[in-house]
């Protein structure tokens, strides 16, 4: 009982070291690499390329002949393919597909089942010892 | 060594938090910044102001998007 006891403060303390551990590299590496996402799309420099980039899109366009109406409508096409960026962030982060949703319901029933069985297996148990 | 363990389990979740929430305080400003080198690239070319503007405003959207991202997986997560 008191081996026991001494094993379960030993496994807390780990794993409050280990989650300690983990918080001190998440803490640093984290607001680095989302700062790092951040400022390769929302920075003045970004801006600037990306302005360059539409800009010279439209000119050709222009220069091409292209009545201003369309030339705009087109360089906002053009743009609107990075805000695509958006969209897939949101179907890797919080996008959940049916697929993933059944194998979701497949999982906890399958679990509920197992609790279900192992709650049955230790009532048989505690009645053979009675 | 518990004690010290949770102290500084809880000044390590501190200064992620602080370093999130600066991050997204910073956020708008650098979006504004953002923009404007973008709309002046493009006036630069000839394009009206009204015109760069909207086009300018995707960045905005691509702000509100990954923002709506980053609040919906937290929701999930809890």
């Amino acid at each position: 009982m008191a081996e026991e006891k001494e094993r379960k403060k030993k496994e807390e303390k780990e794993d409050v070291e280990e989650l300690r551990e983990v918080l001190s590299v998440v803490s640093k590496e984290v607001p680095a690499l989302i700062k790092g996402i951040i400022a390769s799309v929302f920075s003045e420099e970004a801006g600037r390329d990306m302005g360059r980039a539409a800009a010279a899109f439209y000119k050709e366009l222009k220069e091409a002949g292209m009545p201003d109406d369309v030339a705009v409508k087109m360089t906002e096409g053009y743009i609107s393919s990075f805000t695509s960026l958006g969209e897939v962030m949101k179907r890797a982060v919080g996008g959940k597909g049916e697929e993933s949703k059944e194998l979701e319901k497949e999982i906890s029933k399958r679990i509920k089942e197992k609790l279900a069985e192992k709650g049955l297996a230790e009532k048989e148990e505690e009645e053979d010892e009675d | 060594m518990r004690l010290r363990s949770i102290i500084s389990l809880v000044l390590h979740a501190t200064r992620l938090l602080l370093s999130l929430l600066a991050l997204w305080l910073s956020l708008g400003w650098k979006v504004r910044r953002a923009r404007k080198a973008f709309e002046k690239e493009l006036a630069k070319m000839g394009m009206t102001k009204k015109d760069a503007k909207k086009l300018s405003a995707w960045y905005s959207k691509l702000k509100n998007d990954i923002m709506q991202t980053v609040k919906s997986s937290l929701f999930a997560w809890r």
